[in-house]
């Protein structure tokens, strides 16, 4: 009972919070809906007995990366606070793609996936998603440290050349 | 069918809990006016009450009556909201944090002295942690004025930084114990480490001959998190005011003055848990019964204080550094001082040697 009043809540709260960051007008306060939303999908791991993914939801994406976002936005965006409005045509060429794109997902949604939850506890705890971060996943793992590496390296020629020609 | 006993035992200790963080308040302010006094030679607030000590209650009553004055230019909703998201990451965390010995109640019922005993304790401290963020964020932003924008982005680039070696430095001890649960890590820390056959030295992490490093670098580290003196950035009325806080007033400006104190009591609690022994009093085996218990609570209750007062004595001892420095020390000192020491660790670990 008490699941089901959590449930709706959060569920609410997420939607609702989705739906602020791609109507309002204002970067800041869409990054900051998007941080309310990414924690309500934490209670959602919760929910399912998954306190560590739930746990590691809200560090790397309500924590981590979205404070870098808002971090970038409020850097470039001190003159202009709010984004100016689109023109027509882009806004019916956004709309009819969204509204294509859903209707697709969910015709292949109803037809093709199986919604069912298993059997089993969701089990998640931190040893099991290490064992097989490093074993079954290993290679994917380390491919994407090298990624990360290369941005980094990257961002650091990128931003340090300015420092050298002066 | 519910449990009552349960429920009202988990309210119990809730009411408890935040008692003891809702008075940490107005009792670290009169330790931190009274403490810089006795620091700086002077006599402080001593008018209100014997020793000044009603003085924290003349405070509030004055922060009641303050105009609440918000900004013509400000971002209405999130100048509101940002003191709240300040203050709850630090309410909540202590959550997770034991805080005395668990004992057998009379009807048999085993009392766990923590809120919620989940099994990633730990992460759901840094989880909360890097939610604070954004109530300084917020308010640097939202209050329209460049001081406090500053004041913010400060905040936020030192909080990202100092996490890292904050999480990293809580690794070793939870190394050791094995677990992400903060009571298996209070547990692994009761006993004795024997040095020469006879010294009996506690099993604390801090006085472990792996982990002193990861302590002093967590500790450090702390205050950073914190926004303290030496490193309050956020606020360095020097150069911005006052900061993410310089628009503010009234009790707006009261709660942040409750955040800074509560997170301090949180991370105290913290450093207490992972490298202090928690409740752990050094030399005596507590018993599991209700005298056992009370014991604890007060050797976590001394240590905590003890943080506490490290963390007022720092602030008046200390000047602020140069922000590149701070930087310079999170990145270039306490990371790879943190992530040397995992190794460290781990070397102890594989040869048995803890």
């Amino acid at each position: 009972m008490i699941e089901f009043i959590v449930f709706f809540a959060f569920a609410a709260v997420a939607i609702i919070f989705a739906l602020v960051v791609i109507l309002h007008r204002n970067p800041v306060v869409s990054v900051l809906s998007l941080v309310a939303s990414f924690f309500s999908l934490a209670v959602m791991y919760v929910l399912l007995e998954a306190p560590f993914l739930a746990v590691l939801q809200v560090i790397i994406y309500a924590g981590a990366i979205m404070v870098l976002f808002l971090f970038v936005i409020m850097l470039l965006n001190l003159q202009h606070r709010e984004e100016p409005a689109t023109r027509p045509v882009q806004q019916f060429l956004g709309y009819t793609g969204a509204a294509v794109f859903g209707i697709a997902l969910v015709y292949y949604i109803a037809k093709y996936a199986v919604l069912k939850l298993p059997g089993t506890p969701f089990l998640s705890d931190a040893r099991r998603v290490g064992i097989s971060l490093f074993q079954a996943y290993v290679l994917p793992f380390e491919a994407v440290s090298i990624l990360l590496l290369a941005a980094i390296v990257g961002a650091l020629v990128l931003s340090g050349r300015g420092a050298v020609a002066q | 069918m519910t449990d009552w006993t349960d429920v009202g035992l988990s309210v119990l200790k809730i009411v408890i809990v935040l008692l003891f963080v809702l008075n940490v308040t107005p009792i670290m302010v009169w330790v931190e006016r009274r403490g810089s006094a006795l620091i700086q030679d002077r006599p402080g607030p001593n008018r209100v009450g014997p020793f000044g000590l009603f003085q924290s209650f003349a405070d509030a009553l004055k922060f009641f009556m303050k105009e609440d004055v918000i900004p013509a230019q400000a971002n209405r909703w999130l100048y509101i909201l940002a003191p709240a998201f300040g203050l709850l990451p630090a309410m909540t965390t202590i959550a997770v944090v034991p805080w005395g010995r668990a004992f057998r109640l009379p009807s048999g019922r085993l009392f766990e002295p923590i809120i919620a005993d989940v099994n990633v304790g730990i992460l759901v401290i840094f989880a909360l942690a890097s939610l604070s963020v954004y109530g300084v964020t917020m308010a640097g932003w939202s209050s329209a004025n460049k001081y406090s924008l500053f004041g913010g982005i400060r905040a936020s680039a030192q909080m990202i930084s100092y996490e890292l070696s904050l999480t990293l430095a809580a690794v070793s001890a939870l190394m050791v114990a094995g677990s992400l649960r903060l009571t298996d890590v209070v547990w692994r820390q009761t006993g004795y480490f024997v040095l020469f056959d006879r010294l009996k030295i506690p099993a604390w992490n801090a006085f472990s001959p792996a982990m002193w490093l990861s302590f002093i670098v967590f500790s450090v580290s702390a205050f950073a998190e914190t926004n303290r003196l030496p490193f309050d950035f956020a606020e360095a009325e020097a150069e911005l005011v006052a900061g993410y806080h310089t628009e503010y007033s009234s009790m707006k400006f009261a709660l942040f003055f409750m955040a800074e104190y509560m997170s301090m009591a949180t991370m105290s609690a913290v450093i207490t848990t992972l490298f202090l022994g928690g409740w752990d009093v050094p030399w005596y085996n507590e018993p599991p019964t209700a005298f056992g218990f009370a014991v604890s609570v007060l050797a976590f209750l001394i240590k905590v204080s003890f943080l506490l007062f490290v963390f007022v004595w720092v602030r008046w001892t200390i000047p602020r550094l140069k922000y590149d420095l701070l930087m310079k020390l999170g990145w270039k000192v306490f990371l790879p001082l943190a992530v040397v020491n995992i190794m460290l660790v781990a070397f102890f670990i594989v040869r048995g040697w803890i």
